[in-house]
């Protein structure tokens, strides 16, 4: 891709807002990240067990709406940041995500700050996760570390 | 034995080290169906000389498994509640991946209790490649009060 193509720390203003297309979760999806993560707990692998749980039904693993997220934010926006680097997240899981659900998420730019070294910056941006309802089922802040331009 | 651990069985400060994995292409390309990183399957793309780096949200995902391995009884999680995370240093194919993992707190509530579990993520040459805790519901055992 182009250098220009991209969007550089200087390039990127507080307050800039993006929002991700849709994205339907599937029983595969959570089958798949159950076979990739090691992570087989009933709550994601055992539709009976949950026919009784305060669910109903099986749900997302937690850090499969996360990975699905960070994947749509890919996709939100249209000029992908310089990042240099992932630097790490606060993140609330706040309610389920289950089989036939439809996740988007919106990208919010909260906070900028210079770094000790001049070609590089830190951006913070909010990010929710929403479902077709418009409910907020995942919400959290993550921390990029950006390309100055030269 | 029991198969699961309720909230009060659980104690506060013993560390424990989970089995590790091996990080490989195929999990990066499995990474990528899922949650759409296609940007990472770019192999060519690393840094001269050294294997491809894995995405870390990957290396956050491989490894929040590995709890799992540990042969003991599990707790019985509710849901999961918060995850704060720091990215430390790049993971590659080839490297091998551990957790080493710790109770620091627990808050007992009405319905189940949480439980802060601090977890380091450790690489075959002892180094902490990303490190954060998770904060997580379980249940409490049944008919106490």
């Amino acid at each position: 891709m182009p250098q220009s193509d991209r969007q550089y720390f200087e390039d990127i203003r507080i307050g800039d807002e993006y929002l991700s297309p849709g994205r339907t979760v599937t029983e595969a999806d959570i089958v798949a990240f159950a076979g990739l993560s090691g992570d087989y707990n009933v709550l994601h692998t055992d539709a009976e067990f949950m026919k009784s749980s305060i669910f109903g039904e099986r749900i997302a693993h937690g850090l499969l709406g996360l990975a699905i997220s960070s994947g749509l934010g890919t996709r939100a926006l249209p000029r992908p940041f310089a990042t240099l680097a992932f630097l790490g997240l606060r993140w609330r899981f706040k309610a389920p995500i289950k089989i036939g659900d439809t996740i988007k998420v919106r990208i919010q730019v909260t906070e900028k700050r210079e770094t000790s070294k001049p070609d590089r910056g830190i951006v913070v941006l909010q990010r929710s996760v929403l479902n077709q309802r418009g409910e907020v089922v995942q919400e959290g802040e993550t921390d990029i570390m950006v390309e100055r331009r030269r | 034995m029991e198969q699961v651990r309720y909230f009060e069985d659980i104690e506060i400060g013993a560390s424990v080290e989970t089995p590790a994995r091996t990080v490989t292409e195929a999990d990066i390309v499995r990474f990528a169906a899922i949650c759409g990183h296609h940007e990472a399957l770019d192999f060519g793309r690393g840094d001269e000389g050294l294997p491809p780096a894995a995405p870390d949200a990957l290396i956050m995902v491989l490894t929040s498994g590995l709890g799992f391995r540990v042969p003991v009884p599990q707790p019985q999680v509710l849901a999961f509640m918060v995850m704060d995370w720091r990215f430390l240093e790049p993971v590659r194919v080839g490297d091998t991946v551990h957790c080493r993992m710790r109770i620091t707190a627990k808050r007992k509530l009405k319905e189940g209790g949480v439980l802060v579990e601090k977890r380091e993520v450790v690489n075959q040459r002892g180094e902490v490649v990303q490190e954060g805790e998770y904060k997580l519901l379980v249940a409490r055992r049944p008919g106490s009060s």
